[in-house]
């Protein structure tokens, strides 16, 4: 028994260890691959990346092509997106934790906004196609980009700045509404500024993924040959991952190297943003 | 006394315990006897939980824990014991019930099972849930979840848990501390029985709980042991002016 | 006098922000609408046992077929290929952040896949199509330039942050009592993961999956790039696809006028897209929603 016990525990450990060195290499597995990916995609881009590459407009000739209107574009439709999302998207979320009273329709609203938050990017697309470039005769402009877009980021920025709200500590709340404070005075003096590294995280990572965001912008019809920069919301435009997505449709080698060092700027902007994410995280936690 | 180890199954020999250079336990050295209870008492945050989880190497898992000095098990130091093989002779019962989210049977066989136990289960599985003197409660549902018991059922099938393993140290960790006063009783019921077989730690706050069930006390204060000795000793005759304010609740 | 002038403008606050809150109700409203007027206009003229059970898609061609069952193939290709990539790798690389790596690791090892989960779509799609696919025909030479496979293991890839990271949660979130309560009894890490973790998170780790395959029918990018336009009922991965979501870059790359039937066949696709991540959804967040309450 003892000695049958003993090989079986020799055993066990050998599985065990065998499990954990399993897990370990399949991590680093994940991370190498995200190496590999940064890399592959931004190595052959590397030589076209230059003030010329930043300065031109699109071209049939890949040595004269640039993303000068896409960069225009996706500044724009960012800027707009989050003129309108932010505001609405925050406000939505004082109400869910501060005012709304819990019950069926307070429920309601919260599970579909989790919900929404799943449904595919396209489908916000085709109802960004729909009700605005159609339905309300905006056309392939920015302003039907930007609506569409932030219909796509509201679920996002609401969860996370009601998660923000909702670890304000109740203390606070009450301590303010002690000395006579109104709701939206406590709201507005207490539990925003407490809130708001998380609500700026949750806004940070919003609007990134409205920068990458593609399928939704073909689908209202972004332009992909655009030579000139939008001057107002009702411009047509087009945006950097429209320009990538085309660049990368197309079977010359060259036109993927450009494809390439599009991707770069557009990580290089992504990456910068996640950074100040977590940066205003950390200063938030400590 | 020091220096008679006849019947000492596990002998702490100048132990300290740091956490991250922190000191928690200080120079502690204690005999634990066989088939006796040993408890530990203290004030909060006197390193007698810290002590206690030593014994198993149940502080291996927190980051930054390490001990010094020796503690004897028969004839192997526990340092260099296999924690596994070290765990299954010295079962634990935890301040909190904590079942595993499994059938009453699963929770008492799963011990044995992983330790490649081949006799008759149900037979290992009775007889611990009687020793634990929850057999006759839970005879007729042993399939139901253990998460639908009372928390002092909880942790008595806890305590049945650790005896299928047959250990030969039974740790114990504040285990009525969670628990009504009834319930309270009724493990401490339970262990004067269980010392027949086995050898009990038991830290415990509660001062008339150790002097109710245990042999031997220790009195741990800011990590150094001030006193041990028999229970009688230390609860009516202490050698130390500290332990007399103590077991007389004059701090604390 | 000033005291009802303040309730009044607080009242008008508040009405404000449920409005806000409101568009997010609005937006699913609509959403339903538009998609029932299109689809009730092209199932008109499309009978619906043609177009669940068709075999053929051919609505930009003649002779003109509208069977959706090559794209639905098309999808799920892609979803069965994403799925052997990333929840075995997300669920190992979950025990392993939850349970072996330090703090100092996890604190590593999250932004990292922050990071990766915020790469852009069509940032997958050009990876997959210029260093996925050459890979693969050096292996299998048949492959096709637009093939599932390629697609399939660049979706994985790009939901494989998400699956590891709600599963790390759903490990956390089982209590460390029952690990210690495990190792007492002198199990292995080995043991106390796989028989008492695991099975313990089992509805959060199955809730993760859901959510992974509602991402990988919806993804749109990777796939429109990488897995091709053909509609194709078949079950080869090396051979060109086309998915729901390509279909409908597809269409709506070309100018199509509003009104035609092909016009409409995007709604319709749409449609069947948005019910069956909606069902994926909703059930994957009530599993969550029972996970939490059992936990808290």
């Amino acid at each position: 028994m003892s000695s049958s016990a003993e090989s079986n525990l020799a055993w066990r450990h050998r599985k065990a260890a065998v499990f954990k060195g399993f897990c370990l290499t399949v991590t680093g597995l994940a991370v190498v691959i995200l190496v590999v990916l940064l890399y592959q995609v931004s190595v052959i881009g590397l030589p076209w990346l230059d003030g010329q590459f930043l300065s031109s407009f699109p071209s049939r000739f890949p040595e004269k092509a640039g993303i000068k209107s896409a960069l225009a574009g996706t500044l724009w439709l960012v800027s707009m997106t989050a003129m309108i999302a932010i505001p609405v998207g925050v406000l939505a979320a004082v109400y869910l934790e501060e005012y709304a009273r819990p019950g069926r329709v307070t429920e309601f609203i919260n599970i579909n906004i989790a919900n929404l938050a799943g449904v595919p990017s396209i489908v916000y697309g085709i109802l960004g196609l729909a009700i605005f470039v159609r339905f309300f005769a905006l056309e392939r402009s920015v302003i039907s980009g930007a609506l569409t877009m932030s219909l796509l980021i509201l679920p996002v920025i609401i969860i996370a700045a009601k998660e923000a709200i909702r670890a304000v500590p109740s203390s606070l709340r009450q301590a303010a509404y002690a000395v006579g404070a109104t709701r939206w005075q406590v709201v507005k003096a207490h539990v925003l500024p407490s809130a708001m590294p998380g609500i700026l995280t949750g806004i940070i990572l919003a609007l990134s993924r409205a920068i990458g965001e593609t399928a939704p912008l073909i689908m209202i019809g972004a332009l992909t040959y655009v030579t000139f920069i939008p001057e107002g919301p009702m411009d047509e435009f087009t945006a950097l991952p429209i320009q990538i997505f085309n660049w990368t449709s197309r079977p010359q080698q060259e036109f993927h190297e450009l494809a390439s060092a599009g991707i770069i700027v557009l990580l290089v902007v992504l990456l910068m943003m996640n950074a100040l994410a977590v940066y205003i995280r950390n200063r938030g936690t400590r | 006394m020091q220096d008679d180890k006849t019947g000492v199954i596990l002998d702490i020999d100048d132990v300290c315990i740091s956490y991250s250079g922190e000191l928690a336990v200080r120079n502690v050295s204690l005999p634990i006897y066989e088939k006796k209870i040993t408890a530990i008492i203290g004030p909060s945050g006197c390193g007698k939980s810290t002590l206690l989880r030593s014994l198993n190497r149940m502080n291996d898992f927190i980051p930054g824990c390490e001990l010094t000095g020796t503690v004897t098990f028969g004839d192997v130091n526990l340092v260099n014991a296999d924690p596994v093989d070290l765990r299954r002779r010295i079962g634990m019962v935890f301040q909190r019930p904590n079942p595993f989210p499994k059938s009453i049977h699963r929770n008492v066989a799963w011990g044995p099972t992983i330790n490649g136990f081949s006799g008759d289960m149900d037979e290992r599985v009775e007889k611990a849930l009687q020793q634990a003197a929850l057999w006759d409660e839970v005879k007729d549902r042993l399939q139901d979840s253990a998460l639908n018991l009372s928390g002092g059922q909880q942790q008595r099938l806890c305590i049945a848990r650790a005896l299928a393993m047959e250990p030969e140290i039974i740790l114990m960790d504040e285990p009525c501390s969670a628990l009504d006063p009834v319930s309270t009783a009724r493990i401490e019921d339970l262990l004067f029985e269980l010392k027949e077989n086995y050898t009990i730690v038991i830290v415990t706050h509660n001062m008339q709980q150790a002097a109710r069930v245990s042999e031997y006390t220790a009195f741990l204060e800011n990590g150094v042991l001030v006193e041990y000795g028999d229970t009688e000793d230390v609860f009516t005759n202490p050698r130390n002016q500290r332990t007399e304010d103590y077991v007389t609740g004059r701090f604390g | 006098m000033k005291q009802s002038h303040i309730r009044y403008s607080e009242k008008l606050l508040e009405i404000l922000f449920f409005l806000c809150a409101a568009i997010s109700v609005v937006t699913t409203i609509a959403v339903i609408v538009v998609l029932a007027v299109e689809t009730y206009g092209f199932l008109k003229q499309v009978p619906v046992t043609e177009f669940l059970f068709g075999t053929l898609w051919t609505p930009l061609l003649e002779p003109k077929s509208y069977g959706l069952l090559p794209l639905l193939s098309g999808t799920m290709l892609i979803v069965v290929g994403a799925s052997l990539v990333a929840l075995p790798i997300g669920v190992a690389s979950a025990v392993y952040l939850s349970e072996y790596a330090s703090d100092k690791t996890r604190r590593m090892l999250k932004p990292v896949l922050e990071v990766l989960a915020g790469i852009p779509t069509v940032v997958y799609g050009f990876f997959a199509l210029t260093f996925v696919t050459p890979i693969i025909k050096i292996f299998l030479p048949e492959t096709h330039v637009f093939n599932a496979a390629s697609a399939a293991i660049v979706v994985g890839i790009m939901v494989l942050p998400m699956v590891a990271s709600l599963c790390d949660d759903a490990l956390r979130a089982v209590p460390a009592s029952l690990r210690e309560g495990a190792y007492s009894l002198g199990a292995t890490s080995f043991e106390v993961t796989t028989r008492v973790v695991l099975p313990a998170g089992l509805s959060g780790i199955f809730a993760a999956f859901v959510l992974a395959i509602s991402r990988a029918i919806g993804e749109t990018m990777a796939v429109t790039l990488a897995a091709g336009a053909t509609p194709n009922l078949t079950l080869n991965p090396l051979e060109s696809i086309q998915t729901m979501t390509a279909y409908i870059v597809q269409v709506s790359l070309g100018d199509t006028p509003a009104g035609t039937l092909t016009y409409q066949t995007l709604f319709a696709v749409a449609a069947v897209l948005f019910l069956i991540t909606l069902v994926l959804n909703i059930a994957a967040n009530s599993i969550m929603k029972r996970f939490q309450e059992v936990y808290e």
